[in-house]
């Protein structure tokens, strides 16, 4: 590790807090989640194409959040969490993405059309003696 | 690969003599970055989870989606919890200057507007609970419920830590190990901003398309 | 209660009852015997020679990273053996009730064991290898190899080091709790949905199954933790990534493993927990549930996890190859390339554990072409292997004949699972022995490379070598029973017979049982060689004494360091020049030039936080396992107040002067045990 002066006030990771990275960020939140919300509640896009709206702009948001607010970049300092980050994004998509998938092939091949108003599907299950 | 052998009497270093440094911050912030990768992929589970259960037949004959998630009134949720890691995020900055005060009111400032977020919350989810629309209802809302608790179990950690580090700054200084967890929690308290943007995309407004 | 369960309930003590001793079970009674002998046994002659301050100050509150190692793998071993009990007992079942005319015993119908016990053991002995034999094992070595591999003084969190240990300590001595206090789960190592569900497992035996796994997962996670900031962080000068040893290579691969896939399994029992608990529906028949959500969770981990526990293993024969054939490894760069590979694909593949269950052609077709796929890092990992032993001087030491066997047992627990790939075989023989041979072969191929591990590096971390002669009868004995009790599973699964039955219908398949039977003979006779060398090798320590490099021919960094290992690892840190740095040293005569001068270091001290984080997990585990909410509740307060207090702390560690080390070298190496009078001899304290 790089020698650091002794005081832990002049250590990288707290010198690179930034008003205007942090303002940006916070700004940029709150106008792309507005963004979405508007989307939603005015009905501004088909219902398909609405969740992928939203699912980009969501992106967006937390894309503005790594570079903004949690200052990822490739300096000395910040490159193993960028790296980290980059590798596991990767498994959010193959954990959520493959389940649902899986479960919309499985739900087409098992369940009967309409079994979501069947009314047996309310029972709690009993004691088994 | 053959071993490399040196010239005669050319033989480099063998021991390092150098006092040996160790740079605390940059230790316990990457170490707590990977616990919070871990802690962002039990979210990637309750959200395979809830992608799931989300569907009519898992709500078994109890309410739905649409008629649970209101994102209007969960975008103030939104804006309390940006300016909630906003408020900290600018105590960092205060904490960068040296300015004590700064930092501390920046903390304060952040645990307030938590507080307005899980008033909000829990403000929801009583009156979902008046409704009869509870964990137990169904599969759906058991999966609902989970989303919204896990996050907002996650946002009372973070309250609880901003308090015992208003204690630490007073007790202990600005030291190494004191700017390391000022650190730590701005990475968790930012994280909570990050989550809750998924959060709010895919349960709030997913839900009212 | 938010979920209705039979018996009573109190306040105090929750639903536990003297009801739920099993005092009328004598198989249970003969292993309470059992373990109340071996207990005391040990406890005797501690409180004999008044060891109690010592084990205090040396092991309870250590944060050494080499002790804690030691425990990890102490806690292992004996877990494996409890584990191997139960294989015995379910062969031994197995080979009695087959045919509707096999006697009963001890009111079972056939056999000795009641189907709820069967099922019980079969349970207790997947989870106790998996998650408390293996793994821990595995751990331990990684936490004593690792630091000193890449020639730094501990880990990156010491501290945390230790309570990961002891996180996982709990959760096995939760499971030893269940086999006296109430039952265990019947629901298998996984946890088959809804039979976990409290309508259909009432009693506590899943709850202790679970809270034991969700603690040592939070064990397992922060290891994972620690081990990543070590390799990335404290590296010693000069250890660049293009120089680390193959075996800390793996074990930063593993620990990414366990890193990302763990939080899945906890948010799986998570679940499972608020179906049980909290009367939620995530995955009960009806109200909106769905039963193979939970699968789906579990196996997200799952694959992962064989992957976690199969590299480390990989690690360890790459180690132990090279040193007895006297050969660099072949192909360094494609084997670290293979290691990430097989850990990044490993999460693409895990619904191979259930085809069978509906998803369809299309997605069955996209996870077995991934699971094809990872069998190809590992072929080019076997050829590594084989490439460098051809030509080598090759000596069959112990821990080389338990490293090559490993490569077999991969060969064909490989190949079968490749067979397993493919949707078309896994339709006709899932859920049959088949699949329990394949996997049986990847387990052992991995406790082959941890007895490899452990033969190969005893003598750096205890200064004596381990004696070779009954060594070589536990390898043989313990190779002959795998030989033999698997290739008659094989051909069982082929026959038909069904995973997890306490009764076999089938009479044709008696005299492959027996078969299985006498493999498991020679298993037992193994555990006495063990037990053997054991003893032996402690006895006659005095003549097995080493120097640093034990085996004459070793290549790595951990062989520079005395043996056995200083409480401080290297007197003063290494300068790497070299991959394979031992042998390039011994290439350029530079082995023997020790350090001119030494400089001041800094240790961490001793603390009593990670024991007491241990026991009051312990509480929360088994208050919760048994429905007393405030054991439950008081100790996770207690968690919650013991970290926040030794956030306080002003805790610096101790520092060691350059004329104290010099002293410290200048005595015998100091070893593992002990090192506190040594410590004060020095000055230090």
């Amino acid at each position: 590790m790089a020698a650091h002066s002794d005081d832990p006030l002049q250590h990288p990771e707290v010198q690179q807090a930034s008003v205007f990275g942090y303002t940006a960020g916070f700004l940029a939140t709150l106008a792309l989640l507005g963004a979405a919300l508007l989307l939603t509640e005015g009905h501004l896009m088909p219902p398909e194409q609405l969740l992928g709206g939203i699912s980009g702009l969501a992106l967006i948001a937390l894309l503005a959040q790594c570079f903004l607010s949690f200052g990822l970049d490739i300096t000395s300092h910040n490159i193993w969490k960028s790296v980290s980050l980059i590798l596991t994004v990767p498994l959010f998509i193959l954990t959520i993405g493959l389940t649902v998938w899986m479960f919309q092939q499985l739900d087409a091949l098992t369940m009967i059309p309409g079994a979501s108003v069947m009314p047996g599907m309310t029972m709690q299950p009993t004691l088994l003696q | 690969m053959a071993v490399k052998i040196v010239a005669d009497g050319k033989l480099p270093p063998l021991w390092h003599y150098g006092h040996e440094e160790h740079d605390v911050i940059a230790s316990k912030t990457f170490g707590f970055w990977l616990y919070m990768l871990s802690d962002a992929l039990i979210f990637a589970g309750i959200f395979a989870a809830y992608g799931v259960l989300d569907h009519t037949m898992n709500a078994a004959g109890g309410p739905t989606e649409a008629q649970i998630v209101h994102p209007i009134a969960a975008f103030w949720q939104t804006i309390a919890v940006l300016s909630s890691v906003f408020a900290y995020s600018l105590a960092t900055v205060a904490l960068k200057h040296g300015n004590r005060l700064g930092l501390m009111l920046g903390i304060v400032a952040a645990i307030l507007l938590g507080g307005v977020f899980m008033a909000l919350e829990l403000k929801d989810f009583a009156d979902l609970y008046a409704q009869g629309a509870t964990a137990q209802t169904s599969g759906f809302l058991s999966a609902f419920f989970l989303i919204i608790a896990t996050h907002g179990l996650h946002m009372i950690f973070g309250l609880i830590w901003l308090l015992v580090m208003l204690a630490q700054i007073l007790r202990l200084g600005l030291t190494a190990p004191v700017v390391a967890q000022l650190l730590n929690l701005r990475l968790f308290w930012q994280f909570q901003a990050a989550i809750w943007v998924c959060v709010y995309v895919f349960v709030y407004l997913k839900g009212a398309i | 209660m938010l979920t209705p369960f039979p018996g009573p309930w109190s306040v105090l003590f929750g639903r536990l009852t003297w009801a739920a001793i099993p005092y009328n079970n004598p198989i249970i009674i003969f292993a309470f015997v059992f373990t109340a002998v071996a207990g005391l046994l040990i406890v005797a002659p501690v409180l004999y020679f008044k060891k109690i301050p010592y084990l205090y100050r040396e092991w309870l509150t250590t944060v050494d990273h080499k002790k804690i190692g030691v425990m990890y793998i102490i806690l292992g071993l004996v877990m494996m053996f409890r584990g191997f009990v139960d294989g015995m007992m379910i062969r031994t079942q197995q080979v009695m009730a087959d045919g509707p005319h096999s006697a009963g015993y001890l009111e079972a119908a056939h056999g000795y064991l009641p189907p709820d016990h069967f099922d019980q053991i079969y349970s207790s002995h997947g989870t106790l290898m998996i998650i408390f034999a293996a793994t821990p094992i595995l751990t331990g070595l990684g936490n004593i190899i690792v630091p000193l591999q890449i020639g730094a003084r501990d880990m990156a969190y010491p501290m945390m080091n230790a309570i990961s240990f002891w996180l996982t300590a709990m959760g096995a001595m939760l499971v030893m709790a269940s086999l006296f206090i109430g039952d265990f789960s019947s629901a298998g190592w996984v946890g088959l949905i809804p039979l976990t569900e409290v309508s259909f497992s009432p009693s506590t035996g899943v709850d202790y199954w679970m809270w034991a796994i969700q603690i040592s997962s939070v064990g397992t996670t922060l290891n994972a933790i620690n081990v990543i900031a070590t390799i990335v962080n404290m590296r010693a000068p000069g250890m660049r990534w293009d120089r680390l040893p193959i075996f800390t290579w793996t074990t930063l691969s593993t620990s990414v493993i366990g890193l990302t896939s763990f939080p899945i399994l906890g948010v799986a029992l998570a679940l499972l927990g608020a179906d049980r608990y909290l009367g939620t529906h995530f995955f009960t028949a009806g109200m909106g549930g769905n039963l193979m959500l939970y699968t789906n969770l579990f196996w997200i981990w799952g694959h992962p996890e064989v992957y976690f526990l199969v590299l480390p293993a990989f690690g360890i024969i790459s180690e132990v190859i090279p040193t007895f054939a006297e050969k660099p490894l072949f192909g360094y760069v494609t084997m670290v390339a293979a290691t990430f590979a097989i850990a990044g694909i490993s999460w693409t593949v895990w619904l191979h554990h259930f085809f069978t269950m509906g998803a369809g052609p299309l997605v069955n077709s996209f996870f077995s072409v991934a699971t094809m796929v990872v069998g190809i890092p590992t072929g080019v990992k076997v050829f590594n292997w084989l490439f460098t032993l051809y030509r080598g001087r090759l000596t069959f030491a112990t821990p080389m004949l338990w490293a090559v066997g490993a490569l077999f047992l991969l060969l064909i627990g490989g190949l079968t699972g490749m067979m397993l790939a493919i949707p078309a075989v896994n339709y006709t023989v899932h859920n049959s022995v088949f699949v329990i041979a394949h996997f049986h072969c990847m387990v052992l191929l991995i406790v082959y490379a941890a007895f490899a591990a452990v033969t190969f590096w005893f003598p750096k971390v205890f200064g004596f070598r381990l004696d070779e002669r009954t060594g070589k009868w536990f390898f043989a004995t313990f190779s002959i029973g795998t030989a033999l009790l698997f290739t008659a599973m094989f051909g069982l699964g082929f026959m038909g017979e069904t995973r997890r039955l306490d009764y076999l219908y089938n009479t044709q398949w008696f005299p492959a049982l027996v078969i299985e039977e006498i493999g498991v003979g020679f298993y037992t006779l193994s555990c006495l060689f063990f037990f053997a060398m054991l003893f032996v090798s402690i006895r006659d320590r005095a003549k097995n004494i080493v120097g640093a490099d034990a085996w004459g021919t070793a290549r790595t960094l951990e062989w520079m360091t005395h043996s056995p290992v200083p409480f401080y690892n290297f007197a003063v840190t290494p300068q790497v020049n070299s991959r394979d740095e031992l042998s390039w040293r011994y290439a350029n005569k530079a082995a023997g030039i020790a350090p001119d001068h030494f400089v001041p270091i800094h240790m961490p001290n001793n603390t009593p936080v990670p024991i007491i984080i241990g026991a009051l997990a312990f509480g929360f585990g088994f208050g919760l396992t048994w429905r007393i909410w405030w054991l439950a509740g008081l100790s996770l307060l207690g968690i919650i107040a013991v970290v926040i207090y030794r956030s306080f702390t002003r805790d610096k560690g101790y520092e060691l002067t350059g004329a104290m080390m010099a002293k410290l070298e200048q005595e015998a190496p100091r070893g593992i045990i002990a090192e506190s009078q040594y410590l004060s001899k020095a000055g230090a304290h």
